[in-house]
């Protein structure tokens, strides 16, 4: 009799927990243990009884979230997991071969992003989706899905997701292959720019056969860069076609002599080497090599002018500027400035902010804000003037929160007041 | 004995009201039941009165003794005060107490316990204008450091502990029992309980509801763990604000029983301030017209201005009786009947809202300009001198007689004399009065009659007469006292109560008041906002402003909303809307823009024609809609680039501009040149509330600073459509009922159908 009550027992004990503990396991990898409730078929959810923190709730989960369900012992599995449903995350230490390089593309870049399966549509009704080539005149950004991109997807961070569904939308309607081909470079490009997917740029890329000399070639060569194989990279730039982003790549991937040389003779190749030089100061400002940057952004100053005024104007006063900030930022060194007083200004919110700046035996003893007319300042006033003298440099100065505008005008002013004092 | 019985019911049944009643109308009626028992049993007690609440300083005669008719509070005074304060017997000198009010003045000396309250008063005033609503003590809060990227390891479900796991080491700033916040859409508060392993594990503060643990089982990304929960709105400024206002701002406001009323009566709905009306006309029952003796802060500033001005300047003296000594009547007449006409005209001419307009356009630039800066003061326009000039006529009238305006013109004080019909106390005179006339001389509000007996309606118990009588004839006690007075009309008055010239005057009186208030309503309307043309001005209002005929009925033009308007956003109108406009709040993006954290100017209005919205609601409340001048604005324009006014939008967390572009070269191929043309702004119209803080970047720096354009190229309009005014109701449910009526995908570009 007591053994068999022990048996009894023993048995209820063993089953019990798995009679009345069911499990859901959810597609991000965490999982529930608990009682089913109901199963709803026709509205695809799982009525569940969780005890979490010692708190008893039901809840429904739906049929979208949950990865597998055991159930009276057996499990069943509800979604399939995504794979590479995850982010890539490009680690700039990290180096791979070829073959690696591959499967990261396979793996992370082949699959849609999870936010895409639920994303709505999100572009005007008016669009013509066979998206003619060329595009039919006048400019309308409400028929052309080009210029729709161009006018309201790039400017715009909220719509970046919107203009990767169009794309994918675009794919499904089953194109010819001319249309297949723009859309898969669209892709690319869109992965790439805005979101900096780089397998997933690379997946779409060679999809649409994007070679050595093409339009995509630098893109495609800075994704397989960013994805650890420096080689691969430099293949793909390996073409006698001149592009401008090549020198840039080259500048990023550290090869800066070399980006160097091929700015030289692109721009001796050139009729109009503006920006071409301007891309080459920039890659030895990066470099560490101010005094080239700075020979670089002074040749491109006294280049002639261009022909197109609005380009010309705008390299010059690039050049321009980052001339002076790269004497006002990196390269001031307060030992060197004389003792003095020195004024300066620049716009801040509600106008010109003036600053004194007091030097002393090579270290900045103080700035004051001497004339301001910003509504609200709260203390960037206080604070940016007080880090400029802690830190006895412009560069290392964070703006002050909710009134960046008037601290960065108190660090510009500060910049321009040194700059003209430097020796 | 029996006179204890009634005062302690008074004071215990005031102090069970306390405890348990949480709404405030409850409390202020049990605080003054208690304070009225205490009244009762400490005052003079002698039979012959029900009770008696003199508080006035005996005239010290030759035969006067201390020790004469006494109240409970003097006796418990003089035990326990040090003797030197008061009278001594054997020297006949005078105690520190009066002595210190002989040097203050003679009005002091008299009835020091009534200067003392209005002293008070006053000085509760000016903190609540000056302090209270100034609120540029607000600070953002700091936003702390914060890592994004954490992968969640493990959910525990039954502690309900999270394990976090990142690709870098761990910062500082993680570490056991700190507090952080973990983001995804919604922040949750946790205590960091191991940080070991390179698994920091959390234990969520309070217990998560379900929808919480979804967040946790269901996102699948990355996480962020901060400091401080991250994207919360702002509300620095509300805060601010509500800490300061442990005593409401608009108090004396609410309390002024020609505000409340006529703004009741005007916009035919229930005012909220008609409840604290109520409260105070109640206390005038027992103290008739004590408002004006006591509690009135322009009362106090006359008197104050008399003191320091209209004493040495007799020349304009007039005398006591003329026919002016009852405008007060068809002033409150003439504003009663306006308001019936739906024209709200009290608030030029009632007691609470002149000084605080007075205070408002005298105090606050010379406040702003000395704390913040000059730039900062925005310049007046013609209604504010106007209202300054109509200002100090108030305190000028004092150089006709002091307290000119109290006692002759105040409408407010009109109110109340009315009120004194049912009052419960009065003064009465008893038959040692030698007719000295030294009271007539003394009152303030000219309330004795020439047989020294009280003018009802005029009193207001301040008295200063009973602390000059030599005889100690003047008592202050129940109505219906009848005991030891002295003869009637003896010396003759020559006031009955309407004779044949008192009925001409009527007439007369009466005639103006009606012709006038029709004549000036008819004039205000005409003249007016027009709001039944298409092409009338719209101002655009304050967040949370009723609909704008019903905000024209129940603006009391007070100047609250001004005040407590950080960066002067809110300034008063001039004439823009005619007569029936002057002096109402609107927002001028030019000057500044509508601050996101802030709902003060709700708060602080004492009639909510400007409703009192919290955070939540206020920032979802349209003023109006931004319109882009496409002819103007610089990228529109191919001028040069500028994004200013989405800059400021996205700064502000509204995000309601986005970009387009525009002048985009083309190459051969129809291919768009990349550099070429100019991003450009595009309103978002259902996200966009107004605020005109665009405005104020466009103006400020395109046209004032650089020159470039002649106005700001992006304007805040209002009108139908373009804002939204509730009289009542939530406008969060308003917006999403809103939304789900329009198509989802709210096209901005759709406003060029045929693609021209």
């Amino acid at each position: 009799m007591k053994s068999l009550a022990f048996i009894l027992i023993a048995l209820v004990m063993v089953t019990s927990p798995a009679l009345s503990e069911d499990r859901i396991e959810f597609l991000n990898g965490s999982d529930l243990k608990g009682t089913v409730i109901a199963i709803h078929k026709p509205e695809r959810e799982v009525e569940f009884e969780a005890t979490i923190a010692g708190k008893s709730q039901v809840t429904r989960y739906p049929y979208a979230k949950i990865h597998a369900v055991t159930w009276k012992g057996k499990r069943y599995e509800v979604t399939k997991k995504p794979a590479g449903s995850e982010p890539f995350v490009a680690d700039p230490d990290e180096r791979r071969s070829e073959a690696e390089v591959m499967k990261v593309i396979e793996t992370y870049g082949k699959p849609d992003p999870s936010w895409l399966a639920s994303a709505s549509l999100d572009f005007p009704d008016t669009l013509d989706l066979s998206w003619p080539e060329p595009a039919p005149k006048p400019w309308n950004n409400r028929k052309n899905i080009g210029q729709h991109i161009w006018d309201v997807v790039n400017p715009n961070e909220s719509r970046w997701r919107g203009g990767i569904t169009l794309m994918r939308h675009l794919l499904d309607q089953k194109p010819d292959a001319k249309l297949k081909l723009r859309v898969q470079k669209s892709l690319a490009s869109m992965y790439f720019r805005f979101f900096q997917d780089y397998p997933r740029a690379a997946y779409w890329w060679h999809e649409a056969g994007a070679e050595a000399g093409d339009q995509d070639s630098v893109g495609l060569a800075e994704c397989y860069w960013r994805m650890g194989n420096l080689s691969m990279a430099k293949k793909m730039l390996q073409s006698r076609t001149l592009r401008l982003g090549k020198i840039k790549l080259l500048g990023d991937m550290g090869e800066t002599s070399e980006a160097l040389k091929l700015a030289e003779s692109y721009g001796s190749r050139v009729k109009e080497p503006h920006e071409c030089y301007l891309i080459a100061g920039d890659v030895a400002r990066q470099a560490g090599k101010f005094s080239q940057a700075l020979s670089y952004y002074q040749k491109v100053i006294d280049l002639p002018q261009m022909k197109n005024g609005g380009y010309d104007n705008r390299h010059r006063g690039r050049a321009q500027a980052s001339l002076e900030s790269l004497k006002q930022f990196e390269l001031l060194d307060v030992k060197q400035i004389p003792n003095g007083a020195y004024a300066g200004s620049s716009l801040g919110y509600e106008g010109p902010v003036d600053i004194e700046v007091s030097v002393d035996a090579g270290r900045i003893t103080d700035v004051q804000v001497t004339k301001h007319k910003e509504k609200q300042f709260y203390s960037a006033i206080a604070d940016t003037t007080r880090q400029i003298v802690e830190k006895q440099n412009l560069k290392d100065v964070d703006t002050t929160s909710r009134a960046t505008i008037t601290s960065a005008a108190i660090i510009n002013a500060t910049a321009k007041a040194l700059e003209g004092a430097q020796p | 004995m029996i006179r204890r019985a009634p005062s302690g019911a008074l004071i215990l049944g005031g102090l069970l009201l306390v405890s348990t009643t949480r709404h405030w109308l409850g409390q202020t009626l049990a605080v003054l039941a208690v304070l009225l028992g205490l009244v009762v049993l400490l005052t003079r007690s002698e039979q012959g009165a029900l009770f008696r609440w003199d508080h006035f300083l005996p005239f010290k005669n030759k035969r006067w003794q201390p020790a004469g008719p006494e109240t409970y509070l003097g006796k418990l005074a003089r035990r326990f005060l040090p003797r030197s304060w008061f009278f001594d017997k054997l020297t006949g000198k005078d105690g520190k107490i009066r002595q210190w009010c002989r040097r203050l003045g003679p009005t002091v000396l008299a009835a020091p316990l009534r200067r003392i309250v209005q002293g008070l008063c006053f000085t509760l005033f000016v903190v609540l204008f000056f302090y209270v609503c100034w609120p540029y003590g607000a600070r953002p809060e700091e936003s702390g450091r914060a890592r994004d990227g954490w992968q969640l390891a493990s959910f525990e479900q039954a502690a309900g502990t999270l394990h976090f796991t990142h690709a870098n080491p761990l910062p500082s700033w993680i570490r056991k029992e700190a507090f952080l916040f973990v983001n995804a859409a919604k922040a949750t508060q946790c205590r960091v309980e191991t940080t070991g392993g390179g698994v920091v594990t959390l234990t969520p503060l309070s217990a998560l509801s379900s929808a919480d643990a979804q967040e946790f089982l269901f996102h699948s990304g990355t996480w962020t763990l901060s400091e401080t929960p991250i994207g919360q709105w702002p509300s620095h400024y509300a805060e601010h604000l509500s800490e300061r206002e442990r005593v409401p701002a608009d108090l004396f406001l609410t309390i002024d029983p020609l505000v409340s009323l006529s703004t009741a009566i005007a916009s035919r709905s229930w005012v909220w301030s008609l409840s604290c009306a109520a409260v105070i006309l109640l206390v005038c029952v027992l103290i008739p017209r004590g408002f004006c003796g006591y509690l009135c802060p322009l009362g106090t500033l006359i008197d104050l201005f008399d003191w320091a001005v209209s004493k040495r300047v007799k020349r304009f003296r007039v005398p006591a009786n003329g026919w002016w000594v009852h405008i007060k009547y068809y002033l409150l007449l003439f504003t009663l009947i306006a308001a019936v006409g739906g024209v709200l005209l009290s608030g030029f001419v009632a007691a609470i809202p002149v000084i605080t307009r007075g205070f408002l356009f005298i105090g606050e630039p010379i406040q702003s300009g000395l704390l913040r800066g000059w730039h900062l003061v925005p310049s007046a326009n013609l209604g504010q001198w106007l209202s300054i000039v109509l200002f100090l006529g108030v305190l000028l009238l004092g150089l006709l007689k002091p307290r000119f305006w109290c006692r002759y013109v105040c409408p407010s004080g009109a109110v109340f004399s009315l009120g004194n019909l049912f009052r419960v106390s009065e003064r009465k005179v008893e038959s040692s009065c030698i007719h000295c006339n030294k009271c007539v001389a003394v009152c303030p509000f000219d309330a004795i009659k020439p047989d020294f007996t009280t003018r009802v309606t005029d009193c207001t118990l301040c008295q200063t007469c009973g602390g000059v009588c030599p005889t100690h004839a003047i008592k202050f006690v129940e109505r219906w006292n009848t005991v030891s007075l002295k003869a009637f009309n003896e010396p003759a008055t020559h006031e009955t109560v309407l004779g044949r010239r008192g009925f001409i005057s009527l007439a007369a009186g009466t005639t103006v008041a009606i012709t006038g208030s029709v004549a000036t309503s008819v004039a205000t309307k005409s003249w007016g906002a027009r709001l039944d043309q298409a092409d009338s001005f719209r101002p655009i209002r304050p967040p949370g402003s009723v609909p704008e005929q019903a905000f024209l009925e129940m603006c009391i033009r007070c100047g609250e909303c001004y005040k407590a308007c950080p960066n002067n956003v809110l300034q008063p109108m001039g004439f823009q809307q005619g007569l029936e406009g002057l002096w109402t709040p609107h927002m001028n993006a030019n000057w500044a823009g509508c601050e996101s954290s802030c709902n003060a100017c709700g708060q602080v209005c004492p009639t909510g024609a400007i409703r009192a919205l919290p955070l939540e609601e206020k920032k979802v409340a349209r003023m109006g809609l931004a319109i882009i001048d496409e002819g103007t604005c610089l990228p529109f324009a191919n001028r040069e680039a500028c994004q200013l006014c989405v800059d400021e939008c996205v700064a502000a967390g509204y995000n309601a501009i986005e970009f387009t572009r525009v002048h985009t070269d083309i190459d051969a191929n129809g291919d768009p040149v990349e550099g070429s043309g100019h991003v450009a702004p595009v309103v978002l119209a259902d996200k966009c509330v107004g605020c005109g803080l665009c405005q104020t970047r466009c103006y400020g720096i395109n046209d004032e600073q650089k020159g470039l354009l002649n106005g700001s190229a992006i304007v805040i309009e209002a009108g139908a459509g373009k804002e939204d005014r509730l009289m009542t109701g939530s406008y969060q449910k308003a917006t999403a009922e809103a939304s789900l009526a329009t198509p989802p995908k709210a096209d901005p570009f759709a406003d060029d159908p045929f693609g021209l």
